[in-house]
Order: C-alpha cells, then sequence, then structure tokens
C-alpha cells in the first residue's frame, strides 16, 4: 500500500491515481462505518435493508475496482506495479486508442477488453442464475436449465465442423461461433419453452423440458465434435469458456447488453420476492404470474446466451453465486440480485486471471477455474450456514 | 357474493354479509379450497360471477382484486430464505406504487402486524425457521396487512396444538369483527361452531345448508355429508362439540 500512495502524488500533487485510490479509501471508510454499526433493534426494516443495500454496492464498487486494477496490471507477460497499469490505461484511453507505447497498446488492446467481458459474463450468469432459480421455484436450477448451453454448443460446433460461414460478414470467424451459439440458444429455449409450456408450464415441467432439450442437442453436438475432429482446437477453448478470443471488436457486444439486462431484470426485485412465497400467493397478490415467468425466463435465457456466445460455457458461477448471497443475506432479492453482480463479477475478473496466468504460456479454461476457486469457499459457507439454510 | 357454475363447484349461490366469520364445513375433495382459490383469483371460474364490496372482481386485474381479497394459504411450502418481515411485506405489494423499495407507513403498517400477532421478535427469522404456529401467524399477518375486505383462510389449524388452535380462531374472530369478512375452510367441526357466525357445509362441490352453526350442525347432517356416526351434543356452556364414532361402511 506505502507503494501506491508514493507514487500516488506527483510534486505534491496528488495524481489521477492518488485522488482515485483517495476516492476508494473514503467509500471502504463509509462502508465499514456502515458494517460496524451496533446491531440495533429499533432499526426500521426499511431502513435495515437500504443500509445493507448501500453497504453492497460501495462494497461491490471498490472490490470490483480493486480486482480490475490487479487484474489489468498481471498478465503472463508479468506483472507491472499498478499505479503505472491505471495510469497506461487512463492515457490510452484518452488518446482514444491510437499512436500507444507498448504497454499502454498492451492494457489496452488485450486486457481491457478482456476485463470488461469477464465482469458482464460473471455477473450476467449470476443473475441469470438468481432468475431462474426464483422464477422455477428450485435451488439445483442454474442459467443452462433451459438448455441455452446445449443449443449454443451444439450450433456452435456444427458450425465450425461444416465449415459454416455467415453472409454480409464474409469470413470472419470472430462472429462464426457467436453467431451459431446466440442462434442455437435461442432455438433450444424455444423449444423447452413450448414442450414446457404445452405440458402445462409447471416449474418441475420446465426442468424436465430443459433437461430432455439439453440431452438431444448434446448428442448433436457429440455427433458433430467427432466429425470436426481436426479442428478441435477452434472449438475446445468455447466449450469450456475463455475470454482468449475478446478484443474490442467484440468485447461491447458482451458488456453492453449483458449488464444492461442484468440491471434492468433488478428492477423486477420485488415481483421475485412474491415467487418466494409460492406460485398461488404471488398471483394472489396482483401479480400476472404467467405472463411474468414467460417474460423473465426469455430474458434470462437471451442473458445467458450473450453470455455464452463470445465467451464459451462457464459452468459454476450461475448456480453457486446466487446460493452464496442468498445464505449471506436471506431472500431479499433487492439485496442478492445487487449481491450476485458484485459477487459473479468478481468470482469471473479472479478466475480469468488464475486462468491465464497460472501456467501460462498455456491459458486454461476458464468454466474450469471458476469451480476450483468456488467450491471451496462454497462448501465452507455451507459448513457455516447450512444448518439453517433450505434453499 | 355470488358465483355459479364450476366443474368442481356447481350452483353455488350465497351472499355474505360484512363483520362476518363463515366457516367452511365438508369433507376432503368437496371444493372448499377450489371456492377459496376462486374468490382468490387463483383458479378462474368458467362460469359466473364473484363480487366483493359490490364490484365484480372476475373482470378486475389481478391487482386491483388483491386489494379487495387477501388469502392464507393452507401450505406455504419453502420460502427460500425470506424473512418474517419480507414475508409480511409482501402482502403491501398491491399497495406500494414505487418500484423498488416501500413506503414508510406500508412498514409500520407491517410493524403493527406483528406486534398485534406476537411475532414482532421473530421479523427477521426466516420463514423456514419458525414453528408451524409461528408461521401460520406470520401468513394470518401477511394477509391481514393486505387489508382486504373479504379474508380467505384455508385449513388455518391443521398442524396446530390446541393452544393455537384457539389463538388463530381468535385472531380470526377479532378480524371478522374489524370490518372485514373472514371465510375460513376447516374440518374441525367443533372448533367451527364454537367461533362462526355462520357455517356453510358442503359435499360434492354444491351447498348442502347454510346456517347458524348451533341450528344447523346435528347428527344427521354428519351422517349425511361424512358418512359418519357421530354424537353431536351440548357441553356446560352451550358449546356445540362434535365427537365422530363409527364411519359406515359403503357396503352398508
Amino acid at each position: 500500500m506505502k507503494y501506491l500512495y508514493s507514487e500516488g502524488k506527483k510534486d505534491g500533487k496528488p495524481s489521477a491515481f492518488g485522488k482515485f485510490i483517495g476516492l476508494l479509501k473514503k467509500g471502504y471508510r463509509k462502508m465499514k462505518e456502515d458494517m460496524e454499526k451496533p446491531p440495533d433493534n429499533e432499526e426500521g426494516e426499511i431502513a435495515r435493508k437500504k443500509r445493507r443495500f448501500r453497504v453492497i454496492c460501495i462494497f461491490g464498487i471498490i472490490m470490483s475496482l480493486v480486482a480490475f486494477l490487479i487484474s489489468i496490471s498481471i498478465s503472463s507477460g508479468g506483472v507491472i506495479p499498478v499505479s503505472e497499469a491505471f495510469s497506461a490505461m487512463i492515457s490510452a484511453i484518452s488518446k482514444g486508442g491510437h499512436d500507444l507505447n507498448t504497454i499502454e497498446l498492451y492494457i489496452y488492446q488485450s486486457r481491457l477488453p478482456r476485463v470488461l467481458s469477464a465482469i458482464a459474463v460473471g455477473s450476467g450468469l449470476a443473475i441469470a442464475g438468481c432468475m431462474f432459480q426464483a422464477v422455477i421455484r428450485n435451488p439445483l436450477v442454474d442459467p443452462y436449465i433451459t438448455g441455452v448451453s446445449s443449443g449454443a454448443g451444439c450450433f456452435a460446433i456444427a458450425a465450425v465442423a461444416l465449415g459454416v460461414s455467415i453472409p454480409f460478414m464474409g469470413d470472419n470467424v470472430l462472429y462464426m461461433i457467436p453467431v451459431a451459439a446466440i442462434v442455437g440458444g435461442l432455438i433450444a429455449f424455444g423449444i423447452t419453452m413450448t414442450v414446457a409450456e404445452g405440458s402445462g408450464g409447471s416449474a418441475i415441467n420446465y426442468i424436465l423440458a430443459g433437461v430432455i432439450v439439453g440431452f438431444a442437442f448434446a448428442s448433436v453436438q457429440t455427433v458433430f465434435l467427432s466429425l470436426a475432429k481436426d479442428n478441435l482446437t477452434d472449438t475446445m477453448w468455447w466449450l469450456y469458456g475463455s475470454f482468449a478470443n475478446i478484443t474490442w471488436e467484440n468485447a461491447w457486444l458482451v458488456f453492453i447488453p449483458a449488464m444492461g439486462i442484468s440491471f434492468i431484470a433488478m428492477l423486477w426485485a420485488r415481483e421475485f420476492n412474491l415467487f418466494m412465497a409460492g406460485e398461488e400467493q404471488a398471483k394472489q397478490l396482483g401479480l400476472n404470474v404467467r405472463r411474468f415467468k414467460m417474460t423473465m425466463m426469455v430474458v434470462a435465457s437471451v442473458l445467458t446466451a450473450v453470455c455464452v456466445a463470445f465467451c464459451g460455457i462457464i459452468g459454476f458461477v450461475g448456480l453457486v453465486i446466487p446460493h452464496a448471497c442468498r445464505m449471506a443475506l436471506g431472500g431479499d432479492h433487492r439485496l442478492i440480485m445487487p449481491a450476485s453482480v458484485v459477487l459473479g463479477a468478481m468470482l469471473m475478473l479472479f478466475a480469468d486471471l488464475v486462468a491465464r496466468t497460472a501456467l501460462s504460456p498455456i491459458e486454461l479454461p476458464v468454466g474450469a477455474i471458476t469451480a476450483m476457486i468456488g467450491t471451496p469457499i462454497f462448501a465452507y459457507m455451507l459448513m457455516k450456514k447450512g444448518r439453517e439454510y433450505n434453499g | 357474493m355470488d358465483f355459479e357454475g364450476f366443474h368442481a363447484l356447481t350452483e353455488i349461490d350465497l351472499e355474505l354479509e360484512k363483520g362476518l366469520l363463515v366457516g367452511l364445513i365438508g369433507p376432503n375433495g368437496c371444493g372448499k379450497s377450489t371456492m377459496l382459490k376462486c374468490i382468490s383469483k387463483i383458479h378462474e371460474p368458467t362460469s359466473g360471477e364473484i363480487s366483493v364490496d359490490g364490484t365484480d372482481i372476475s373482470s378486475m386485474k389481478p391487482i386491483e382484486a388483491a386489494r379487495l381479497v387477501a388469502s392464507v394459504p393452507a401450505e406455504s411450502g419453502p420460502t427460500f430464505g425470506l424473512s418474517v418481515m419480507d414475508m409480511v411485506m409482501l402482502g403491501r405489494y398491491p399497495f406500494v406504487d414505487k418500484i423498488w423499495w416501500e413506503n414508510p407507513e406500508d412498514e409500520s403498517m407491517a410493524r403493527k402486524a406483528l406486534q398485534t400477532f406476537g411475532i414482532d421478535h421473530l421479523r427477521r427469522k426466516r420463514v423456514s425457521l419458525l414453528s408451524s404456529g409461528e408461521r401460520q401467524r406470520a401468513m394470518i399477518a401477511k394477509a391481514y396487512v393486505q387489508e382486504p375486505k373479504l379474508m380467505l383462510v384455508d385449513e388455518p389449524t391443521s398442524h396446530l396444538d390446541m393452544k393455537y388452535k384457539l389463538q388463530v380462531m381468535e385472531y380470526l374472530q377479532s378480524m371478522a369483527k374489524a370490518d372485514m369478512t373472514v371465510m375460513v375452510a376447516e374440518h374441525d367441526i367443533s372448533l367451527m361452531a364454537r367461533y362462526c357466525d355462520l357455517c356453510i357445509i358442503m359435499k360434492n362441490g354444491k351447498i348442502v345448508t347454510i346456517g347458524d352453526p348451533k341450528e344447523v350442525i346435528d347428527e344427521d347432517l354428519i351422517r349425511d355429508v361424512y358418512e359418519v356416526d357421530s354424537r353431536v351434543g351440548l357441553d356446560a356452556d352451550g358449546e356445540i362439540y362434535v365427537l365422530p364414532k363409527k364411519y359406515i361402511e359403503e357396503a352398508k
């Protein structure tokens, strides 16, 4: 920390980085103040919720910024000081990406888009998982429950195996897998939805329909996988999740929709709470349950498809992050949805960091790392809080 | 309130006055719960009309109907970590116009309900950790803050011991007195006879009889509706009790 501060001052005046660190410190103090408030039984319940919400937001912003800074300053190429990475990023952005020196170029071109998309995918998958678990009312549900991942995988592999090219996009490989994945994911979701609604639309039928559609697409995927065994490397990174193919060109296509949908979905936090009391109660309390459920399924599936398209199938985050938040914060979606965004983004940032540095120059699939980092933490939480937690 | 013409329920036509505690009695599968679910708009009746407080609720938006009718479910299933306060606040959902937080008035109303039902000290506890009695009171508090004109309660005492049975019935009775019609579906006939102002006896989706429990409940009625021989009598305080004695075999 000392190192950071001495770097933060130039000619007695705080530099941009110094100011930035100052802000972080201020936020941290505020959060600490909020958190260390003695338990007050007379505190109003809404006031208490708002305070906890504030803590989540400040904690989230600080931790993601710290993770972000660490993430842009460490890479397989080596470690540069955080302050240097920060100022390089600022100058690169202010130059608009032109005439960059080596460090600037490196940070601007390869790390920044990666880090941004990791944040977006982490929070997007966590929110999608949270939405599915609430709407289907089943704790074992994850964002891939409606068959999105299998459909996406199947189409992505098929596109590689058959050497499909997309009209109007030339032979741009960068977009072929993502477009195929989004199309496949949404087709699979459509089939699941049709089957589930045809069977009455109950929660358990959604799960069953999703599972069988998933199996069907997975088996077709296996066929294409054996056809495409010559260029497997093109597809393997995708099947296990990776941010290696992210550049500025496609980072925006992940970041804006994923973050946008995640934040918009939060507006319905109270409606998700209604679902916690049961579908019939939600209906009785004035929610159009059928319409809400369908809309949120579509939204969550599109969100999942966007996350999966460019970065592949990353497991674990969508299943476990919402549970971790529920264990720590209770059942109110006004708290657990923002917390899911924060935790999802952080887990994904660290997983990506480990994936690209642990065994460099070999890059590991990030989907494996999320589970490796997350499982011990989650197991610890489960043992500590599991007794009073039932989904 | 009028309602007529269901598959599970047919030829039901009744009108209830304000301020009554109404008991709904009948064997399993006779349509008690279905009737409650139709009134609370959980099920759509195939035909007929249901009106509360002078307005037809079948053509209303769900959220508008939710301001008139509240329901306490028989079983509430898993609640995924919701606290008691969260659960009670859900009852304010039809009234809150903001997107995210409730208003302070909603909170004070919920707190008052929690105090009324004696569960204020449990407000930060998870609903899943409550005992059946506490849970039932939380669900009643949730329906209470909905400020309904008509409150529907499905088997409120099924898992409760004697003390809580009486306590819950007393809460329901006091709510009925406070300007609200309370309709309770329940199997304990003695309990219903004691607390209800009016009781509706149902069988096979039809109403058998309606009236003051002291007048309508007798051994013949129980035999007719439940196919059970029983003894119906008055205790020293003049309250009805029903003792089931022997079920009548179908061959008989």
